[in-house]
């Protein structure tokens, strides 16, 4: 294995007290955002993220990923618990999760959840180490033209394979490019879309949009829904823990069929929402025990945690190696990356191997950390939600804006992200999926630069993209991906009417 | 007391407006072929213009579909709630360029707790404070970021 030699370094990286410490640290506070109604892992990484600004990148990349795992755990906590997903990635989890703890299990699936949850993050973090070098390697040939392809077939895929309307899709998806515009244009030097106004010289920063769309626009909706937490109490001892592994291996088919739908949602831009949903209704279609599933079935757990944390760990795999990040909260991390002055993509394993490599055996320990947190500290956030949401909700309000304010430390963002807020509001109402909005405002100019060098190279024709065989496939696939629900839609009408015909 | 299809129509035309202003924003920086190659403007003109035919057919899916979305969006007890949330935070933000963000945030802890909690004020005021000097300490002492600032904190010469 010609990555062992270059991960056993990173683990002398990873592995010192200071590092370990902020996995510690990371990962307790991502279970608070994450079991914190609006506050999500996105707009967790994003208030986090300014603070670390003077911290070494290594260093930063670590709190940042072990909070993400944090995050994810914290809300499977409240799924189980409270039949309110932290994070709307466990919300399939609170299909079967929440019955098994009202029916007093709730040790036993909060044990399941976070077992299989480590599971599904140990198959994507493996699978990061086994393909990481290889892709990068592959995408070292890589030119602007095979970039653009990259960027488009994964914005594509976000329209073909999303579950919003895909003209919702799309207009999310150029609102987050106009947005990335405005400002400086990283070509020319010069200033655009200005419209005149000072404060939108710097441009409009995409953690803004996120606080904003994930932070207040969630918060709002919370508000709406006029939550009452009435949780199910739960203590978790090592007894309930040592039962329920001796159960684990029982699940084997699920937690392996969930890791690879996990992995693949999580490479492609899917995300772990729709893994998790995806990795669900599998398990219900092909499980002996159907009529089970919904009253309590712990498969039920096991499927949606193994594919939501197998799909957040290798979404880190396209961010690094090709800078194309798989889910909104790897498009925030990899937007530190390049704030932290490192460019995401093939050449960061030949730049920072160190990084690259740290980055990576921190996913191992950092998801074991994770668990071992997680399982010992469970009582404490769930007694969080016992709080009145009068005061929480403030709370998080204006923690969201001092993150705002910390960005850039600009009085104009606190308005931008109340702005956004109500765009996040409007949205979530409506539908309007948030993701490419973000992942168009970290890769806007990354995107636009690729695009505009291709134009350069072939002297503005459009044929650069079918100019040989990588590219064109790359951006033949994502045509077929763009156009998929029309294509869809057509040959179901087609069908229909050669069968009427038929019947006729 | 806001239907879907309403909501569904307002937001489709501001998504198409914002898409205009940024094809009439781009054309001021050339969206043409340039010495340099295409010029600052093209690529946000076509998103531009992407981005309004998208809301365009999303109002045309709205009005073919409009049968099915004379549902309730957000009725009166929930509008309420939102707005009892949204209307302080806007405070929030108005007090917070005047008076920086210490300030503004004791405040606005303090009367949410006290006027919405139902909480004693004697007991929101403490915790409103409680943050604020919480926040300062871990920002301004633990990462070294500085927060806006108002004429309280000039007055006792904390920068």
């Amino acid at each position: 294995m010609e990555n062992f030699a270059p991960l056993m370094h990173g683990f002398g990286v990873a592995l010192t007290t200071y590092h370990v410490a902020l996995m510690i640290v990371g990962v307790l506070l991502g279970i608070l955002v994450g079991v914190l109604p609006g506050l999500g892992a996105p707009n967790g990484v994003s208030l986090l993220l300014p603070l670390t600004f003077t911290m070494d990148p290594v260093s930063a990349i670590i709190l940042l990923s072990s909070m993400y795992w944090g995050a994810l755990f914290g809300g499977s906590t409240t799924s189980i618990l409270f039949n309110i997903p932290g994070e709307p990635s466990s919300a399939a989890t609170t299909f079967d999760g929440y019955p098994m703890a009202k029916q007093g299990k709730a040790a036993e699936a909060l044990t399941l959840a976070f077992l299989s949850a480590g599971f599904g993050a140990l198959v994507g973090v493996i699978l990061i180490t086994v393909l990481s070098g290889w892709v990068a390697n592959f995408a070292l040939r890589f030119s602007s033209p095979e970039y653009f392809a990259v960027y488009f077939l994964a914005f594509a895929s976000f329209v073909g394979l999303g579950a919003a309307s895909p003209f919702k899709t799309v207009v999310s998806m150029g609102l987050g490019f106009a947005f990335a515009a405005v400002g400086m244009d990283t070509i020319s030097g010069g200033l655009r879309l200005t419209y005149g106004f000072n404060e939108l010289l710097s441009g409009i920063s995409f953690l803004i949009a996120v606080i904003g769309l994930f932070g207040i626009g969630e918060l709002l909706v919370t508000m709406e829904e006029g939550l009452r937490f009435d949780g199910v109490r739960a203590r978790v001892t090592p007894r309930d823990v040592i039962r329920t592994i001796a159960t684990m291996p029982r699940y084997w088919i699920a937690l392996l069929r969930s890791s690879i739908i996990g992995c693949w949602m999580g490479i492609t831009p899917g995300g772990p929402t729709a893994a998790s949903f995806m990795s669900y209704a599998f398990a219900k279609r092909l499980s002996r025990r159907k009529d089970h599933f919904g009253q309590g079935e712990p498969e039920g757990v096991v499927a949606p945690e193994t594919a939501d944390h197998a799909a957040g760990s290798s979404a880190i795999l396209p961010m690094i190696a090709l800078g194309v990040p798989g889910s909104a909260t790897a498009a925030v991390m990899m937007g530190g990356l390049m704030i932290w002055g490192l460019n995401p993509g093939p050449m960061l394993f030949i730049e920072r191997p160190d990084f690259v490599w740290g980055l990576i055996a921190s996913m191992y320990l950092g998801n074991i950390v994770a668990v071992l947190v997680v399982l010992t500290t469970i009582p404490i956030f769930a007694s969080i939600l016992r709080i009145p949401f009068a005061i929480i909700g403030p709370v998080i309000v204006v923690v969201c804006f001092i993150g705002a304010y910390t960005v850039a430390g600009r009085p104009f963002d606190l308005w931008l992200a109340l702005a956004f807020g109500v765009a996040g509001y409007v949205f979530k109402k409506l539908d309007y999926p948030i993701a490419p909005l973000v992942l168009a405002m970290v890769l806007g100019d990354k995107a636009e630069d690729a695009f505009r060098q291709s134009m350069i190279m072939s002297k503005g024709s459009l044929s650069i993209f079918w100019s040989n065989g990588l590219v064109g496939t790359l951006i033949t696939l994502g045509m077929l991906l763009a156009l998929w629900p029309v294509l869809a839609s057509a040959a179901a009408r087609l069908l229909r009417t050669k069968s009427s015909s038929a019947a006729a | 007391m806001i239907s879907r299809f309403s909501a569904e129509i307002a937001t489709a035309t501001a998504t198409a407006g914002l898409g205009l202003a940024a094809v009439v924003g781009s054309l001021e920086y050339g969206v043409g072929w340039g010495s340099a190659g295409p010029e600052p403007g093209t690529f946000p003109f076509y998103i531009g213009l992407l981005v309004m035919a998208a809301s365009v057919a999303t109002l045309g899916e709205t009005v073919v579909g409009r049968a099915a979305l004379q549902t309730v969006l957000v009725d009166r007890v929930q509008a309420k709630r939102v707005v009892t949330f949204f209307g302080p935070m806007v405070l929030f933000v108005v007090f917070s360029l005047f008076l920086g963000l210490y300030v503004a945030s004791a405040l606005y802890l303090t009367f949410v707790m006290w006027l919405q909690g139902g909480y004693r004020f004697a007991i929101s005021a403490t915790a409103g404070l409680a943050a604020a000097v919480f926040f300062y300490f871990v920002l301004e002492m633990g990462f070294q970021v500085p927060l806006l600032k108002g004429p309280l904190e000039a007055a006792l010469g904390l920068y």
